[in-house]
């Protein structure tokens, strides 16, 4: 259990560096595509860290929060409670993954248009443009 | 040097952020330690009522082997729809920008394009698996993990292999981009009409019901069967899986078109009118 504990947080702590590499790609890479390269690094790994809240541990491995037996007798049911990982966070993370498309989406298509438009997507020439 | 001084101020922040929420998770800051034993009370309840025949869970159960079907389809019920609407907002903006490109884009036509003979012959073959798979996930949804989204994004590969290998223009005889958005949208709409449909049956029946209702539930005793005898059917479930599915495959297929439409007819439908 030590082990395994250690294991996991090494696990989200890097998960943590992750993210802050992500964001300082958003904060400090003046090209737009290379800013939305570090948001899909962003929001995946924040749905990773989801994810792993969500797991648990059982003994002697959690199980998928899928019933196999049909119909379940409540034999099964409650040993079904005890070991399945928790549902919740894998609905969510599926919510903010087509969200997440939707989102990446829309600033793909303006970084396209403001390609055409003004033949650069450095944020810094941009920025001067006038007009 | 300004420039140099903005980019140490970002990294000292980040380390700073990395290092606080780091001792946020040591002192327990997150409410449990990892791996938590036991999952949180309100994941008791939906992994206890997933698929529950006993009389007292009955009423509240989703009829559902996999918990996650439950949730998206049932215990969230309109939230999903909204969710799913979002990405149609999202190809309506794209449309909008890429205006007048797609007519131009029928009008032209240029000779033979497309990649090699064996390449071409092997996605003929790969694409009758890729939607075989695809449809297999999308329709054993309520069954196995999987569903109308992760089906529709596998049967999406179809239309990437058919704009690569077969050039743009070929794929926008087949199915132009008004078409793919038509059918996401008959998508959406067979979305919002499945949910209604245990609400139908109650009226005809002279009683109520919940939209997004799924199974019985307390106060109305109407909904689509469920269980025959060995057979889980999943009631809505999977009229929503297949809507979903349609939904999500094809407007995978009108964003590929919108994304690889050849930079100078765009360039000509931005400038031309000016």
């Amino acid at each position: 259990m030590e082990v395994e504990s250690f294991l996991f947080n090494i696990v989200i702590l890097s998960m943590f560096v992750n993210m802050a590499i992500a964001l300082y790609g958003i904060f400090t890479r003046p090209s737009l595509i290379k800013k939305i390269i570090s948001l899909t690094i962003f929001s995946d790994t924040v749905n990773t860290l989801a994810i792993v809240v969500g797991f648990r541990h059982a003994i002697p491995n959690p199980i998928p929060p899928v019933v196999v037996e049909i119909p379940p007798s409540s034999q099964y049911l409650r040993l079904f409670v005890s070991r399945a990982v928790d549902p919740l966070p894998q609905a969510l993370v599926l919510t903010a993954i087509v969200i997440g498309l939707a989102v990446v989406l829309f600033l793909m298509f303006t970084t396209l248009q403001i390609y055409r438009i003004y033949g650069t997507t450095d944020v810094r020439k941009v920025s001067k443009l006038r007009g | 040097m300004s420039s140099t001084l903005r980019n140490i101020v970002v990294i000292v922040t980040l380390t700073l952020m990395v290092v606080g929420l780091a001792v946020v998770l040591t002192v327990g800051g997150f409410g449990f330690s990892l791996p938590p034993h036991n999952v949180r009370a309100l994941a008791t309840i939906f992994l206890n009522t997933t698929l529950n025949l006993d009389a007292n869970y009955r009423y509240v159960s989703a009829m559902s082997p996999e918990a996650v079907t439950a949730i998206v389809w049932d215990y969230r019920g309109l939230d999903t729809l909204f969710e799913t609407s979002v990405m149609f907002i999202a190809i309506v903006g794209a449309l909008a920008i890429s205006r007048g490109a797609t007519e131009k884009l029928l009008k032209t036509s240029p000779p033979v394009l497309g990649m090699s003979l064996i390449t071409k012959t092997i996605t003929r073959i790969t694409i009758v698996m890729i939607l075989a798979v695809g449809a297999s996930i999308a329709l054993h949804g309520h069954l196995t993990p999987g569903g109308g989204f992760q089906g529709g994004a596998t049967i999406a590969v179809v239309p990437m292999l058919l704009i690569i290998i077969f050039s743009i223009y070929l794929f926008s005889k087949m199915i132009t981009i008004y078409k793919a958005v038509t059918l996401r949208s008959v998508g959406l709409i067979g979305i919002a009409l499945s949910s209604f449909i245990v609400l139908i049956i109650a009226a005809l029946y002279g009683g109520s019901a919940y939209i997004f209702q799924n199974q019985p539930k307390l106060h109305s005793h109407y909904g689509l069967p469920s269980y025959a005898e060995p057979i889980l059917l999943g009631g809505t479930l999977l009229f929503f899986n297949v809507f979903e599915t349609l939904a999500v495959a094809f407007g995978f297929a009108a964003l590929f078109i919108l994304f690889t439409i050849p930079e100078d007819a765009v360039k000509s439908a931005i400038m031309g009118e000016e």
